[in-house]
């Protein structure tokens, strides 16, 4: 049983890939993507970009929050948790707040580096509160610094929110709900690295996650030097998380829900899990992105909501079934 | 007698508490050195140092004579097995998973688990009695085949040490002695060493040839296992009064702490 799920995740991602941009309101015809007409356009330079931005994000959120989760022991750990998320949002809130307009390097717009510079910061706060405390950081006081300092930066930006003008404060909104957005392939290029640093960071760290995953002095015990490696792996994962947030936004639950999902479907190994992680996570939000932007066409809900909604629901589920721990 | 593991002056201050002070001690390869004293001794900072996983004590421990500080992790761990307390902790993984995640230390990068790793493991759950158990998940265990299962990691771990931290608290009576009978064999016919952390002055008769008795941080006493047949030496140590009671049958007398009950 458990040796069909990665080949069915890697269909189901694939079968994603291909039926979610043929899904739109205009009803493309088959014939028309080989030649240059709107068919095509549409096909190559709105759907297949913005189903494969929507795969890269989920796959990359999916990953992240399977490695927070394994750092700090707790299921509840998620990139939309531990101030990465929120701290990015700080960033774009407050460069739409002073009107930012330039472009770096002439590709990466300048709301997405003054995110990426909020991740890094909050990273960076969250990183100092638990090593300035003697003896290093411990999971839990990590997490709870994390917590604090993703309520720390949602007040910063409900204050900017609450100053700033009709249009501003919408566009901070909508920014803070998340969404995928792509205009041909650079967006998908742009989100690409994020990916890959997580995909092998958590390959190459597969056997200390699965010595995280029984605690402490198991993993100690075994030779993995905790809190160092810790340190690295909550920075790799911050620094995914936050270039993949500059270019989405904060997209919630889903690095909350691929992981839950597929260890319930093939079990704790961690090395599995970063395959599985993966490929669900992709192949989620791709859907979801699909779902997000047919359901009430031409209008569309922004993505985050309806994963946020999805998962909120998932999660109560997840608690009710749970057993008390004996 | 030639020291194998050797603990010269080893002190611990936390927070500006002295948690360990001026400890030392020796263990002679292949045997078991108990460490006793009642709860907040030391006891497990002792064997937090011995294993580094403290680093910022005084003092020194040497393994052949060679200073373990300067090693990192994965060699540290190459030598010295430990089995942490049995503890209610998740542990995501069936016995046999369990027990190949020990083979960390001896893993190249990248790299599954080698034939070799496999033959190991099954064979340390043999000898700890876990074989029939292998496939079950951790999680589903009773607490003493969770404590066997977790000797039986350290031993797929292969390292000349032992470090076995109150191993039988909680465990019921079938269950305590053979854990025991366990140890025994690990110490008999694996050759191995072990440092065996424990309150119960009984299970540290029964298995040490050596023991070290801790209090507030320091070393009351140190000797020969049959030093400790001592009832006022247990009463000042436990601050109990204990009567040795014989057992028929057995050569140890076991000790029993005496109160005021009815």
């Amino acid at each position: 049983m458990r040796r069909l799920v990665l080949p069915g995740l890697l269909v189901f991602s694939l079968v994603t890939l291909i039926v979610c941009p043929l899904v739109g309101p205009h009803t493309l015809s088959l014939d028309g993507l080989r030649g240059v007409g709107n068919d095509a356009r549409i096909f190559w330079e709105l759907r297949l970009p913005r189903v494969l931005l929507a795969w890269i994000t989920g796959a990359t959120l999916s990953l992240c929050g399977m490695v927070y989760q394994a750092i700090f022991r707790n299921p509840l750990a998620s990139p939309d948790m531990l101030g990465v998320s929120t701290g990015a949002a700080f960033g774009a809130v407050l460069a739409i707040r002073l009107g930012v307009t330039f472009t770096l390097f002439g590709i990466i717009p300048g709301i997405s580096a003054a995110a990426f510079i909020g991740a890094v910061a909050a990273t960076a706060v969250i990183s100092a509160v638990g090593t300035l405390r003697r003896g290093g950081m411990s999971e839990a006081s990590l997490l709870l610094g994390g917590v604090a300092v993703s309520f720390l930066f949602g007040s910063l930006n409900m204050i900017l929110q609450y100053g700033g003008g009709y249009v501003d404060t919408f566009r901070m909104m909508r920014w803070s709900m998340g969404g995928i957005q792509a205009v041909g392939f650079v967006p998908v290029l742009a989100a690409f690295p994020a990916l890959a640093v997580i995909f092998v960071t958590a390959l190459a760290f597969a056997p200390e996650l699965d010595l995280f995953t029984c605690g402490e002095n198991i993993a100690a015990a075994r030779g993995v030097s905790v809190l160092r490696l810790r340190r690295l792996l909550f920075l790799a994962v911050s620094v995914s998380v936050g270039m993949n947030v500059a270019l989405c936004g904060p997209i919630g639950f889903v690095g909350l829900l691929g992981p839950h999902i597929c260890r319930m479907l093939c079990g704790g190994g961690h090395r599995r899990l970063t395959w599985s992680s993966t490929l669900f996570g992709g192949g989620f939000l791709a859907v979801c992105d699909t779902i997000a932007r047919t359901l009430w066409a031409p209008a569309e809900i922004p993505v985050g909501i309806l994963t946020s909604c999805l998962g909120a629901l998932f999660f109560l589920w997840l608690l009710m079934r749970r057993q008390a721990p004996s | 007698m030639t020291a194998f593991l050797e603990v010269l002056n080893l002190g611990l201050t936390l927070d500006g508490r002295e948690i360990l002070h001026g400890i030392s001690c020796s263990v002679p390869r292949g045997e078991c050195l108990g460490v006793i004293g009642p709860n907040g001794a030391g006891k497990s900072s002792l064997l937090r140092c011995l294993g580094q996983v403290h680093r910022r004590y005084s003092g020194d421990v040497l393994l052949e004579g060679a200073s373990l500080r300067s090693l990192s992790g994965k060699q540290i761990a190459r030598r010295i097995a430990w089995v942490p307390q049995g503890g209610t902790d998740s542990l995501p993984f069936t016995v046999r998973q369990f027990a190949l995640m020990s083979r960390y230390p001896w893993k190249e990068p990248f790299r599954g688990e080698t034939t070799e790793d496999v033959r190991i493991v099954s064979r340390a759950l043999r000898l700890a009695g876990m074989e029939p158990f292998a496939e079950r998940p951790m999680d589903l265990l009773s607490g003493g085949e969770r404590q066997r299962a977790l000797i039986a990691a350290a031993l797929a771990q292969e390292a000349d040490i032992l470090f076995l931290d109150e191993p039988t608290s909680f465990l019921d009576y079938r269950h305590q002695v053979e854990t025991v009978e366990l140890i025994g064999r690990i110490i008999r016919d694996e050759g191995r060493t072990v440092l065996l952390i424990t309150h119960d002055i009984n299970l540290a008769l029964q298995c040490s040839d050596r023991i070290l008795a801790l209090k507030g941080g320091r070393a009351l006493l140190q000797g020969r296992r049959d030093d400790f047949l001592n009832e006022e030496l247990l009463s000042s140590i436990f601050e109990t009064r204990f009567s040795f009671v014989p057992v028929p049958g057995g050569a140890l007398p076991h000790a029993v702490p005496r109160g005021d009950f009815r």
